[in-house]
């Protein structure tokens, strides 16, 4: 260790309790600002998978709040408004259209496994088109009482292809006619069945919460869009990159708000790092002034000052980002009860140059906080230090 | 060596204006050994910090190797402090959690020099703390620290060495310790400059100094 890093070390150790506090401050303050940088980014490619996952291009939804019912269709939940399945030809018939299909999305208790399960009602001869990447063990259903399940939903009750499977109070018994395997995606929770099935459990005759759709020729997805609205009455539509624009929309005054927070946060701890460091300062007013006296410039104070700052900065800095990374968990289950939507699969994933990035900024932020006490040691009078 | 012409030194303290030297000449010749005596407040600490270019007259005029101190700018006092001068003090002023042979090096750091560790070693064997070299200031005695601080004040290879009551905190055995040391310095060809309260060890300097109200006695 070069003389001056080991000075400055050692007079950070003289008062162990207060150097710790300080580094304390700033390592909440970056472990915040780690968290919510990381998390952003989480979610947004998070949402863009998820997105990706439904294999549809544009949801048709009944009137009234058509993000709404292409978010619900995303994570299951009961619509008010449902959707005659009656416009299904007349926009299967559609130019561009590739496929069509109702989907019906519900919520069914299921109390014998202390569960809500999540009913996707779909033509289920056309899941291998919609869902290419499905890894299935087993079969597609083709039978009215046949069923695919997500991988959570089979995990979670040790449910094998070919197993029977009911719910309480009522007659049917399905036979789960295959797994899909694990997809990290929202795909994991449903319970898929075909449409007739759904609509009958649910009793919804040609009833459905949207119909999904497919287009030949992705770029030409506006102009489709348009023709259809024309050509059906009654109808909205809303594509994949509108939900996303919506979810993130919601999700943005949410993330700008905790950014503000752990800015704050950074600003309080850099005030701590500038009151801690002049404290310092001011104790050591005889130390300094001897220094100058046996061949220390101005210059020399000034950096030995700095140091300080700097080892505080960055030893807070990268002991907050291992903070953050070890209550990762934690952070992301308190996030996911607060924010209204996220997208499944781990939003805090440890990212080098973003964790660089956060030290490098609190580093900067407190040379800032660093930069009075600095200038202030600098300028001690040595006689005056001296005489005491 | 050094040279005062007409120096005077005025400060505020509060609203009081303290003129605390009234004209000084002196010349202090290169190897001197010499011993600033008079009572406190006389002005002797004012002196010395004047002849160690730590402090700088309010008139009159410094020199120093025949260069005029109170004319120059702040870098080149620093780098004639740290070059030519090692200063010594009554508190003894060691960094606390730095080992005596880190604290014997702590001048070097500002010159950024590389000390050669075998030089530290034989400064601190010089002032008999050859068996404490890794101790840290609270494990050593008040004499042990004062040798500490006046092997500090070597490490540079100064000219001069100014004392400022070094053994005014010490017990007459460290006392006469650190007398011997500075007067063995003085006999390899140091210039050693020392205030003091001791009449006894200001007799043994080869020269004395008395100030009274700001002036040579």
């Amino acid at each position: 260790m070069s003389g001056m890093l080991k000075l400055s070390v050692q007079n950070l150790l003289r008062h162990r309790t207060r150097s710790f506090l300080t580094m304390l401050g700033i390592a909440a303050a970056v472990g915040v600002l780690f968290s919510v940088f990381s998390f952003n980014r989480g979610f947004e490619e998070g949402l863009a998978k998820e997105m990706q996952a439904t294999g549809l291009h544009f949801m048709v939804a009944p009137s009234g709040c058509a993000h709404e019912v292409a978010a619900l269709v995303l994570h299951g939940a009961v619509t008010p408004n449902y959707l005659d399945t009656g416009v299904l030809e007349e926009i299967k018939n559609a130019d561009g259209v590739s496929l069509a299909t109702p989907i019906l999305v519900a919520q069914l208790p299921n109390p014998d496994q202390q569960r809500i399960d999540l009913i996707y009602g779909v033509e289920t001869d056309l899941l291998p088109e919609i869902k290419p990447g499905w890894e299935i063990t087993g079969e597609i259903p083709n039978g009215t009482h046949e069923i695919l399940l997500g991988y959570n939903v089979a995990e979670h009750a040790d449910i094998k292809p070919g197993a029977e499977f009911s719910y309480p109070n009522m007659d049917t018994v399905f036979t789960v006619s295959g797994i899909i395997g694990q997809t990290s995606s929202q795909d994991d929770a449903f319970v898929y069945m075909p449409i007739a099935t759904a609509q009958d459990l649910m009793d919804r005759p040609n009833g459905a919460t949207a119909i999904g759709a497919k287009v030949d020729t992705p770029e030409r997805l506006g102009t489709i869009i348009n023709n259809l609205e024309e050509q059906v009455p009654g109808i909205q539509i809303v594509t994949m990159g509108q939900v996303m624009n919506s979810v993130a929309n919601v999700a943005a005054s949410a993330k700008s708000l905790s950014l503000a927070i752990a800015l704050v946060a950074l600003i309080i701890g850099a005030v701590g790092v500038m009151n801690s460091i002049l404290m310092a300062v001011f104790e050591r007013s005889q130390e300094i002034g001897m220094m100058r006296a046996i061949g220390a410039s101005r210059w020399n104070i000034f950096q030995i000052i700095m140091k300080e700052t700097t080892i505080l900065t960055i030893v807070g800095g990268v002991a907050g980002i291992a903070v953050a990374m070890l209550g990762a968990r934690l952070i992301e289950s308190f996030v996911r009860q607060i924010m209204p939507f996220v997208p499944t699969g781990d939003m805090l994933r440890f990212d080098l140059g973003l964790a660089l990035a956060c030290v490098a900024f609190a580093l900067v932020v407190g040379l800032l906080a660093g930069l009075y006490p600095a200038w202030k040691a600098s300028r001690i009078n040595p006689i005056e230090a001296i005489k005491g | 060596m050094i040279t005062l012409k007409k120096v005077e030194k005025n400060y505020r303290r509060g609203a009081e204006e303290v003129r605390a030297l009234r004209g000084i000449d002196l010349e202090i010749e290169a190897g001197e050994f010499t011993a600033v005596v008079g009572p406190s407040g006389a002005g002797k600490t004012t002196l010395l910090h004047i002849l160690g270019c730590l402090d700088l007259p309010s008139r009159g005029e410094l020199y120093f190797d025949g260069a005029r101190v109170d004319k120059m700018r702040e870098s080149e006092l620093v780098t004639l402090r740290r070059t030519k001068i090692g200063f010594i003090f009554q508190q003894f002023y060691l960094i606390p959690g730095l080992s005596v042979v880190d604290n014997i090096a702590l001048p070097l750091m500002f010159s950024k020099s590389q000390g050669k560790k075998d030089r530290i070693e034989e400064l601190a064997q010089t002032v008999g703390l050859g068996e404490r070299l890794h101790h840290v200031p609270s494990q050593l005695s008040g004499g042990e620290m004062q040798r500490t601080a006046i092997a500090r004040a070597l490490v540079n290879d100064p000219e001069v060495i100014l004392a400022d009551e070094p053994t005014g905190n010490l017990d007459s055995t460290n006392s006469e310790k650190i007398f011997d040391i500075l007067h063995k310095l003085h006999q390899k060809g140091l210039t050693v400059i020392m205030i003091t309260h001791n009449p006894e060890l200001a007799q043994r300097a080869n020269r004395t100094i008395s100030i009274k109200d700001g002036m040579i006695a």
